[in-house]
């Protein structure tokens, strides 16, 4: 394989701003913004200098901005001062695109927090990019109406955050990831111009560019006003945990249930360790001395529902479950899930490291490749814990270990690499939904050719000429092939 | 080439043994995976939209301190003590992050460092307060006098009193009548002005812990306690001498040292094995956490005996003759009841046959009145007080202030709340109304022996 760079500027570097430099670019932004809204203190910043991924950075300002008039002044001002710039919501991803390279500055967009307008019966909304993504749906819920992504990640991360990444969660299985859910953006563009992309109406005439800003994890300027779709609330909704003695079974009940021609809503699956973990965390009743658990949602109308619990009863319990349980009621259903969405957080009882990844395999395989992904760590000697979406074959091993271990993170990073290498390898791809941010860069070569990368830098350069959004992201850098170390300089694991 | 040797670092250097300044484990550091769950159950983070205000940013500023060389400076003192300590984030951590322990170790540090620096204004000011006035009742009881006689003479000075943080009346006739709880209680040793003090032994089934400023400014509450622990037929006793102040307000500010003779006056004053009942959820928590401040089995014994007021009383609620008022009331959670005892159930569960209880959305976010830190940081306590007072508006159904009660067990979130217009109440209080006076009250046989604290609200 060609191992040289696409030729994009995505990857230009910015030498690091003097200190006389700072002073007056912190007052410039200052002028813009109102002076305590830019700020440049080197214990504030070190709190801007990493998301929930490993990798940190630096930044050379932060500041926050709360009209999209004051996004477009940041960014100019940025520009005029030759610093490259970085929209961050609630730093919460977990790939390092909101990680500062090259001395950014940081336009957080926490206090860009309002809904803005709700259609009740165009059934979408106008919201601002700061606002929770369970916000959101708390916002509308007495309406009937809820914002249907909903990563695991959702009652910390921002809408403009979800947009960046495309983010997905367990209800996407059914209803599609945040692209299918996004109307329109108001975006300021890397030059600091203000425009929209795609509109209300579902068919736009022209190219998507409302598609292709989706997932751009920041590269293509930034997101100031997002119109989301709504959803109704579903008449009939009910969970059921199955529960299993082998992976295997769990796994083969995951692409049984959905040979038999059921898409459920959700279709999550937990391995033993990340059980009892969430157990000890939430006591929803999820078996200690389970080898995986499958977390099981289906909604829709009454009768449709209860022959969807009758199908996946029958296929759960040929393929071995131990039992199957149906929530009984609403208390009982938010535990459960609440167990579910705080798997990854709830790491730290364990190792206090997590290296994430993210990689979608056919659901097919899942048997295979989680025996695969568990023979990888244990060569390594690195823990593995298994949590993820299992109905779209969305895998997230989790890699914990404790940082402070001399060498731990090269047996990580190869660990990472021979699961991403199983995962392509079965026709699987990347990443599902954390994005590639600064972290996954490396390997997008072992996904794509030269030739699609260019294409790709092509489509960056379109929006971003000079470079200057959230440089060295998505896009690998002129490295070797995989080699995730060759992470830019000034950031470190 | 980017120097990153001048950058403070937020993670733990590898392979280097640390020697920090701040008294925290290590362990209990590095423990947070920085996912930032946390963050929208941050008060000051949800009203600042800032890192530096949330639990992630604090605990990161921490780790930049004690791993990077980064130094306890003014701009990491701001951080710390804009912190509420009200806990929501280590309720909501599923690592399950000791922020508490973080918090108060590194409020030591900066309590520590500022025994040499501070303004002397300020610490002279400090050390009356806490040295001075608060270990003492009966200053407190008379410094509580004195303002309530000053807010009839409009003799307050705006100045002490912080924006926004008006400050209730103080009932003068309250003070001057002190807590007489039902015989066989042989007051011993009582001063008009001072707490009655009892013979907390285990004649009583039960002793109310009174507490230094809830006892001066809210009384009436622990009367309508004691009411109604009667009405369930127990016995109820008051703590004999040095058992006021909890020393809950010296661990916040991390004078840790004069928090642990506090505690141990207070075991002192209440021997014996009945439970210990205790109707301001901040007094709660600290009288909870005597077993980790002092360390000794004694201590650990003696927290174990402590109990909420609604947890002591949910298993005996059947034992009260209410009458069902019909009245709807919002939960306002203390946060030293809900993300510190994690006592949520048993307030709903006492109100369940008098009153229509109705929950905020907002997973009990703190109101922002924090022990003494409405009074130190006005204008994020008041921020988060607006966004409180919206979501008990939404609760509520959009009625106006005027048409709803509000419940809560702590009497800082009751003032910090009815400063603003809101009509908060405690749920003694509430269920001394509801009782029915004609009923007679539980007979005292009928109930011994006590039941035994209720499994799951341990610590
Ligand atoms: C415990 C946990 C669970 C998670 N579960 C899931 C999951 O189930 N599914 C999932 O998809 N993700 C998940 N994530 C990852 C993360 O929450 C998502 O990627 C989320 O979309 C990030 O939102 P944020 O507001 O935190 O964005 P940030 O982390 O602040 O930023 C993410 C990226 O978006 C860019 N960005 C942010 N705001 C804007 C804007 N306004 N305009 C343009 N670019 C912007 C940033 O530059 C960066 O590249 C999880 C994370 C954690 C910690
Ligand atoms: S304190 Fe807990 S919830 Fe908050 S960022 Fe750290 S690990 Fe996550
Ligand atoms: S204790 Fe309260 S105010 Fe302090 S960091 Fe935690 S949630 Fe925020
Ligand atoms: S919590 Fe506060 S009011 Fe209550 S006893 Fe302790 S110091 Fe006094």
């Amino acid at each position: 394989m060609d191992a040289t760079v696409p030729d994009h500027r995505a990857d230009r570097s910015f030498a690091s701003p003097s200190d006389a430099e700072l002073t007056r670019l912190v007052a410039d932004l200052g002028v813009a913004l109102g002076p305590d809204r830019a700020r440049s203190d080197p214990l504030e910043l070190a709190l801007y200098a990493r998301d929930a991924g490993v990798a940190s950075g630096r930044a050379a300002a932060v500041c926050f901005p709360r009209t999209t008039a004051e996004v477009a002044a940041a960014v100019q001002t940025a520009r005029r001062h030759g610093r490259p710039f970085l929209g961050r919501g609630s730093g919460t991803g977990l790939a390092g695109g909101a990680t500062p390279v090259d001395d950014p500055v940081v336009i957080v967009t926490t206090q860009m927090n309002r809904v803005l307008e709700v259609d009740v019966d165009e059934r979408f909304a106008w919201v601002e990019p700061g606002v929770l993504n369970l916000d959101l749906t708390r916002a509308v819920a007495h309406l009937g109406l809820h914002y249907a992504p909903d990563p695991s990640s959702q009652q910390a991360c921002s809408i403009g955050g979800n947009v960046a990444t495309n983010a997905g969660g367990p209800h996407c299985l059914l209803y599609g990831t945040t692209q299918a859910h996004v109307l329109a953006a108001e975006v300021v563009l890397p030059d600091g111009t203000v425009t929209v992309l795609g509109g209300l109406s579902p068919d736009q005439p022209g190219y998507d560019l409302r598609g292709v800003f989706v997932g751009s994890e920041g590269t293509m300027g930034i997101a100031t006003r997002i119109a989301v779709r709504l959803m109704p609330d579903p008449p009939a909704l009910r969970t059921l945990l199955l529960d299993f003695t082998d992976v295997d079974a769990a796994a083969a009940t995951v692409s049984g249930i959905i040979a038999d021609g059921l898409v459920p809503a959700a279709l999550e699956m937990m391995d033993a360790d990340i059980t009892r973990m969430v157990e000890d965390f939430v006591g929803a009743g999820y078996p200690r001395d389970a080898a995986a658990v499958l977390l099981v949602e289906v909604d829709g109308l009454t009768h449709g529902v209860d022959d969807a619990i009758e199908i996946i009863r029958r296929v759960g319990t040929a393929n071995g479950a131990r039992t199957v349980r149906v929530a009984a009621d609403a208390t009982e259903r938010n535990l459960l899930w609440k167990g579910r969405k705080s798997a990854f957080g709830a790491i730290a009882r364990i190792a206090p490291n997590y290296y994430l990844h993210d990689t979608v395999v056919p659901r097919t395989r899942l048997v295979e490749v989680l025996r695969g992904v568990y023979a990888i760590a244990d060569e390594q000697r690195i823990k593995v814990l298994n949590v993820f979406h299992a109905g779209d074959g969305n895998l997230h091993p989790l890699l914990v270990f404790d940082g402070r271990e001399p060498g731990v993170m090269e047996r990580v990073h190869a660990a990472g690499d021979a699961i991403i290498e199983l995962s392509l390898s079965v026709g699987g791809v990347l990443s599902g939904e954390h994005g590639i941010g600064l972290e996954k860069r490396a390997y997008m070569r072992s996904q794509f050719s030269p030739d699609d990368l260019h294409v790709q830098a092509g489509m960056r350069d379109a929006f971003d000429p000079d470079g200057f959004s959230n440089p060295h992201k998505v896009l690998p850098a002129g490295s070797r092939c995989g080699d995730v170390q060759s992470l830019p300089e000034g950031v470190w694991v | 080439m980017t120097a990153l040797d001048s950058v403070p670092t937020t993670q733990r250097p590898m392979g280097v043994a640390p020697q920090g300044p701040l008294d925290i484990s290590d362990d209990d550091l590095v423990s947070c995976v920085a996912c930032g769950l946390c963050l929208p159950h941050c008060p000051t983070y949800r009203v600042t939209g800032l890192e530096t205000s949330s639990p992630r940013g604090r605990i990161a500023a921490m780790r930049a301190v004690q791993f990077g060389g980064a130094p306890i400076d003014t701009v990491f003192e701001r951080y710390m003590e804009e912190c509420i300590q009200c806990r929501g984030c280590e309720a909501a951590c599923p690592s399950q992050v000791p922020y508490g322990r973080l918090i108060e170790g590194a409020r030591q540090a900066l309590h520590e460092r500022r025994s040499h620096d501070r303004r002397r204004r300020r610490r002279l000011a400090e050390w009356l307060g806490y040295t001075v006035i608060l270990p003492r009742h009966r200053l407190v009881i008379a410094a509580t006098w004195l303002l309530g006689l000053g807010q009839r003479l409009r003799l307050v000075p705006r100045r002490l009193v912080p924006r926004g943080v008006a400050l209730p009346l103080v009932s003068l006739t309250e003070l001057r009548h002190p807590l007489q709880p039902t015989a066989p209680t042989a007051p011993s040793g009582a001063s008009s002005g001072g707490p009655s003090t009892g013979n907390p032994t285990n004649a009583f089934d039960a002793v109310l812990f009174t507490g230094c400023v809830m006892d001066a400014w809210q009384r009436g509450t622990h009367r309508s306690a004691i009411t109604v622990m009667e009405s369930t037929g127990a016995m109820v006793g008051l703590p004999g001498p040095g058992g006021d102040c909890c020393g809950a307000l010296h661990v916040h500010a991390g004078r840790t040292a004069e928090a642990r003779r506090l505690a141990e006056r207070v075991i002192a004053s209440m021997p014996g094995d009945a439970p210990i009942v205790v109707d301001s959820a901040g007094c709660g928590a600290a009288l909870k956490d005597y077993g980790h401040l002092l360390g000794s089995p004694e201590a650990r014994a003696f927290s174990e005996r402590v109990h909420d007021f609604a947890e002591w009383l949910a298993p005996r609620v059947d034992r009260l003759a209410v009458r069902d008022t019909h009245e709807r009331v919002v939960v306002a959670d203390p946060c030293h009841l809900r993300h510190v005892q994690r006592q949520t159930t048993p307030v709903r569960s006492i109100l369940a046959a008098s009153h229509r209880t109705v929950d905020t959305d907002d997973d009990g976010l703190c109101c922002g009145a924090g022990g003494a830190y409405n009074a130190l940081q006005p204008d994020l306590a008041l921020a988060a007080r607006e966004r409180k007072i919206a979501a008990l508006q939404r609760a509520a159904g959009g009625a106006a202030l005027t048409d709803f009660r509000v419940v809560s067990a702590n009497p800082g979130c009751l003032m910090h709340l009815m400063a603003a217009g809101v009509r908060a109440v405690h749920p003694a209080d509430l269920l001394a109304e509801a009782l029915d006076p004609e009923h007679p009250r539980w007979p005292r046989d009928a109930i011994r022996p006590e039941p035994s604290r209720h499994p799951g609200s341990t610590p």
